[in-house]
């Protein structure tokens, strides 16, 4: 028999059925940071960059080990990565889709060869327990590669008209997996962007997958990745050569980012936040649920906190199980294969102490337990409860690794406390009756949705968020749209006005005074702000006189202000859940039967607009091509939403598409009945209500249309609201109950709506003061619309029994 | 070996809210075995305690006193002696948990496991192993004939059809009458699982079995054609979890679990795997075929 070699220990094992360490070997990403000589710069145009007289960070491990020194970028390192992208893209984005896929298999596969290197790597520095890395990012990290290959690959069929926006400058917050990274280049590279990423100090494994992708040989800038303070997301974000910014990070951070980018040449998309939710009924495996909040919470597998609400009748049993099951939980060292979560640094830790600490002082229940190492940086899994709902850490997002629990009497109630914070971001559903599940799935205002599971992910779901956790995706179509511009659209250029004053802008209404008697031979035009389906008396008693085009005076219109827009967001609230609730057939057939009602009404708008110097065939022409987009748009409604097939899941995947909710809409001068219907037309559609502000030349013609919608429309779907054009974009702008806002007019318009939904952090769309062409097809009634009047929801159903 | 279970009332009002997620089971099987591991001398002594609760079984219709004897010696040395001295866990006393034989044979088993010198407990198969589809009158008798012959413990078979039938109270009196018929011998009851449709039936069913008195409750007779599987095994321990919470008694479903009255692996060729690998981990080598001595 061969020689022994067996410790002393077994016989105290054998008593005590210990666990013991399982350490991963890291040897061979200390040897990949040994070829950096343990100093990593930045990964550019397929080199790397070490420039000199930079400033250096430590790059540690959460336990405070010191791996490598990471040099800091500055301003002339962001000019040279963007440049380097810039040229990168002229080459990566003339290619056809079919060589950007096999360059993204080709990534993929020296991933697979390479993998060791990336988990260990990514384990050890961000403290992440091993096994979810190596057996979820990575994994996951290939199937996205090889999701956006094919897509790539199918690129110029499936989607035909829409191009490539160009360089795509990415931020990352300071404690990410990789996989975020890996979430948005993906997508922007398969549809022909380039990327340049900002990553925080001390992140290897970015760098070592821009190195990678930078070996394979063609394409060497495609991907750059700078790593460098927060300081520097301005710069890169205002760089003139990047299209859009994706950011993800605080929700506070977002916002300033949204403040500082209004009239920037870069579009913004932001996903913000890291709080899920789980919600527990009184029919739930509760045994499951509890397993669905160690997933959320304590597995290293999300980023942040939950918060968990459970049905009052269940709250005994709920409780127990989950803080028997919080005793089972092992920590320590990331890189241990059998703990079940890793240490994450001084600052999470710093975050989690100080809101335990508030939540104990405002009246909250602490429970903690597992088998944790008592030393910093590592914090136990923690379990708060009884926690006020109005004290300030109710309304805060929960940091990780800690659980809010609070109860809830019905799935009504439920759905109000759930829908109750500005988050909008994940929410799994605990029950195994089918009805009630499906109900509170549908009911929850979030981006992601899973039944009777939590956290599940996979390439071709969309995954995002609403309302306040930002209104960017990633992953399946939803994802690659995000990189895309419709094809010929001209350039979005800055329109950036260094001396425009948020604080006057629109706030003050010149006085108008009278202007003669109305004169002219057709019917007196209608008056009023069509507010709740009926003509109202404007709150400041004054009109507007409206003149023709060759400067008569053709009629008055009511001037609107800050208390009208205030009661036609509430009458659109009101109408929005019985709208949102109808079938889309409903919906089209009240579509289609105003488009009936405008036919009838030709000839009087063909005169109004003759009036506003049309000639009559295009006048006649606009009024028919009007009535076509409503019956358009509600045919096209009912083929929304598909259902997805999930590589590993039973059961489907719903990719829904819901109304945004209240959506304001300020009209463009031009085409005033053209624009306003088309305008109107898929936001009705979809099933949201609207507040239109109609063309301010001439608005007589969407009161024209308002007389049909007050008959054949419920109160509150549409409501139009005529007046000073920029005091109603800034009321509307600044209103944190509407959900989305479309603006098309001057670019101090626009740069100023985009300032101003940092406030509820709704989607914009706005046009920079150029005109669109309503009248094609593209334009007028393109996939674009489509995609900004309704946002996805992804409902995850597993089956089995 | 520890007290009976001496059971509970049959409380349906228990059984009929509960639920059981089946893809939820499945996903939490998956991740158990990737979250936990142990290595080295971890790995070594969870094997060796994992031998202690081995029933080591034949359940053959080629079985002869010759190969029962054999059975019954490597039960009493499961882990080559130098192996366990290398480990310092000579002197532990290590042995599978019960040697599990068809009745006829137990008599065979007692008598070898005598002339070895030890105690080791005689499990029996009864109850009309493995279908249970046998009068119930049989039944009982085999059971107590198997007593007789010296078995101290007895695995019976559920009958399948009260389950999927739904006759949870006829399933709770069988039980309890094959409790009665084992007398002072251990009831362990197989629920045989791959035969009872859910989930939720493996939970429910688990709960009758410990209320009508079962000291064990087991998965399956390994003659069905889907035996022990990880979510099966979930659903059974939140089953025993449940029971333990509810009766009143303190013991949860933790480390205290562990011990062989209470945890039990029925197996035939499991044990050599396990010697095969504590052969490595003491020599650092693999294990040709006769380096280890066959049962």
């Amino acid at each position: 028999m061969a020689a022994t070699r067996a410790g002393p220990r077994a016989r105290e094992i054998f008593t005590s059925l210990e666990y013991g360490p399982v350490p991963e070997s890291h040897a061979c990403a200390l040897a990949w940071l040994d070829t950096q000589d343990r100093c990593l710069g930045h990964y550019v145009n397929g080199k790397w960059l070490k420039p000199e007289h930079r400033n250096s960070v430590p790059c540690q491990d959460p336990i405070t080990e010191n791996l490598a020194s990471c040099l800091q970028a500055q301003a002339e390192d962001v000019a040279a990565a963007v440049e380097a992208a810039r040229m990168a893209f002229k080459g990566w984005s003339a290619h056809p889709g079919v060589v950007r896929a096999q360059h993204l298999t080709r990534l993929a596969e020296v991933i697979q060869k390479h993998q060791r290197l990336l988990w260990t790597l990514e384990s050890l520095v961000t403290g992440r327990a091993v096994r979810e890395v190596r057996d979820g990012d990575v994994q996951l990290a290939q199937q996205l590669l090889h999701y956006h290959a094919i897509q790539a690959s199918t690129q110029e069929e499936a989607l035909a008209g829409w191009e490539p926006m160009g360089v795509i400058g990415l931020i990352l917050p300071p404690t990410f997996s990789f996989l975020e990274m890996m979430w948005r280049i993906c997508p922007a590279l398969a549809v022909g962007c380039t990327v340049v990423a900002l990553v925080p100090p001390a992140s290897p494994a970015p760098l070592l997958l821009a190195q990678l992708a930078g070996e394979l040989g063609p394409f060497p800038g495609i991907l750059n990745v700078l790593s460098g303070p927060a300081s520097l997301v301005p710069i890169l974000a205002s760089q003139p050569g990047i299209r859009k910014v994706a950011f993800c990070g605080a929700p506070e951070e977002g916002r300033a980012l949204r403040r500082s980018l209004a009239g920037e040449c870069a579009e913004l998309g932001l996903a913000l936040g890291t709080e899920s939710l789980l919600l527990l009924t009184d029919t739930a495996d509760v045994d499951s649920a509890v397993e669905g909040v160690v997933d959320a919470a304590w597995s290293d597998r999300g980023p942040g906190g939950l918060r968990l609400l459970i049905q009052e009748s269940v709250w005994d049993e709920a409780m127990r199980r989950l803080q028997e099951r919080m005793g089972r939980l092992r920590s320590g060292r990331g890189l241990d294969g059998a703990v079940d979560m890793g240490a994450r640094g001084a600052a999470a830790c710093d975050l989690v102490q100080r809101f335990v600490r508030e939540a104990q002082s405002q009246g909250a229940q602490v429970f903690q337990a597992g088998d944790v190492p008592s030393e910093r940086p590592f914090y136990p899994p923690t379990l708060v409860s009884n926690l006020p709902p109005a004290s300030p850490c109710a309304q805060v997002e929960v940091p990780w690794p800690v659980v809010v629990a609070s109860p809830f009497r019905t799935a009504k109630e439920a759905l109000l406390v759930a829908n109750g914070t500005p988050r909008g971001g994940s929410a799994s559903v605990w029950s195994e009756r089918l009805g009630q599940a499906l109900e509170l799935g549908y009911g929850l205002q979030v981006g992601t949705v899973w039944i009777n599971a939590h956290g599940l992910r996979d390439p071709s779901v969309p995954t995002g968020g609403c309302k306040e956790s930002g209104c960017s995706w990633h992953g399946g179509p939803d994802g690659l749209y995000e990189y895309l511009r419709p094809s010929g659209t001209p350039a979005r250029l800055s329109c950036l006005s260094k001396n425009l004053n948020y604080d006057t802008f629109g706030l003050a209404v010149p006085s108008t005074l009278p202007a003669g008697p109305e004169i002219g031979p057709s019917p007196a035009p209608p008056y009023g702000l069509f507010v709740g389906g009926r003509f109202q008396a404007p709150g400041a008693r004054s009109s507007r006189p409206i003149r023709d085009s060759s400067g008569n005076l053709h009629g008055y219109v009511a001037e609107g202000g800050a208390k009208d827009i205030r009661g036609a967001v509430e009458a659109a609230h009101q109408a929005f859940p019985g709208w949102a609730g109808q079938s889309p057939g409903a919906r089209a057939a009240l579509l289609w039967a105003l488009a009936a009602a405008l036919e009838r009404r030709k000839s009087t708008l063909a005169s109004r607009l003759e009036r506003q110097g049309a000639e009559l065939k295009a006048a006649e022409a606009e009024v028919e091509l009007s009535a076509r987009r409503l019956r358009a748009w509600g045919a096209r409604v009912q083929a929304q939403g598909h259902t997805l097939q999930v590589a590993g899941l039973r059961g489907p995947v719903l990719r829904l598409r819901e109304p945004l909710g209240v959506l304001a809409v300020v009209c463009p001068d031009e085409w005033p009945l053209l624009a306003f219907v088309s305008l109107l037309a898929p936001a009705l559609a979809y099933g949201n209500t609207v507040v239109m502000v109609p063309s301010a030349a001439c608005p007589l013609l969407a009161l024209e249309v308002c007389q049909d919608m007050a008959t054949v429309f419920p109160a509150g779907l549409a409501n139009v609201v005529t007046g000073d054009r920029d005091h109603l974009t800034r009321c509307l702008a600044l209103h944190q109950d509407v959900q989305a806002m479309w603006y098309f007019g001057s670019a101090q318009g626009s740069q100023f709506v985009e300032w101003a939904s940092a406030g509820n952090l709704k989607p914009v769309w706005a046009s920079r003061g150029c005109p669109r062409a309503w009248d094609q097809e593209a334009e007028g009634a393109g996939p674009e619309l489509g995609l900004r009047v309704a946002r996805t929801k992804a409902l995850w159903l597993p089956m089995g029994d | 070996m520890s007290a009976h279970n001496r059971g509970t009332e049959l409380d349906l009002s228990w059984i009929s809210k509960i639920q059981v997620n089946h893809p939820a089971v499945l996903r939490r099987a998956e991740q158990i075995q990737a979250r936990r591991t142990v290595k080295k001398e971890w790995q070594a002594a969870w094997l060796l305690k994992a031998v202690t609760f081995i029933d080591l079984t034949t359940l053959s219709g080629d079985d002869t006193s010759s190969n029962i004897q054999r059975l019954c010696y490597k039960a009493k040395y499961p882990i080559r002696e130098d192996l366990l001295k290398a480990l310092n866990m000579h002197d532990k006393g290590i042995t599978t948990a019960a040697v599990c034989v068809y009745p006829a044979r137990v008599c065979d088993a007692v008598k070898a496991l005598k002339a070895a010198g030890c105690n080791i407990p005689v499990a029996s198969v009864a109850a009309g192993f493995p279908a249970g589809q046998t009068h119930l009158k049989t039944r009982l008798e085999e059971i107590r004939l198997a007593v007789e012959d010296g078995a101290t413990e007895i695995d019976v078979v559920i009958n399948r059809s009260l389950v999927l039938t739904g006759q949870w109270e006829a399933l709770y009196d069988e039980i309890r009458q094959f409790r009665k018929a084992c007398g002072e011998a251990h009831l362990k009851t197989i629920l045989a699982t791959g035969e009872l449709g859910t989930l939720t039936n493996v939970y429910k069913a688990s709960m009758i079995a410990m209320m009508a008195g079962s000291d064990f409750i087991k998965t399956s007779t390994g003659k069905e054609t889907v035996n022990a599987t990880f979510p099966v095994a979930i659903v059974m321990l939140r089953a025993i979890r449940d029971f333990f919470w509810k009766t009143g008694n303190k013991e949860e479903l933790g480390d205290e679990w562990l011990k062989p009255e209470l945890f039990r692996i029925g197996a035939s060729t499991l044990l050599s795997d396990i010697e095969r690998q504590i052969y490595h981990h003491v020599t650092g080598r693999y294990a040709a075929y006769h380096d280890l001595p066959m049962s």
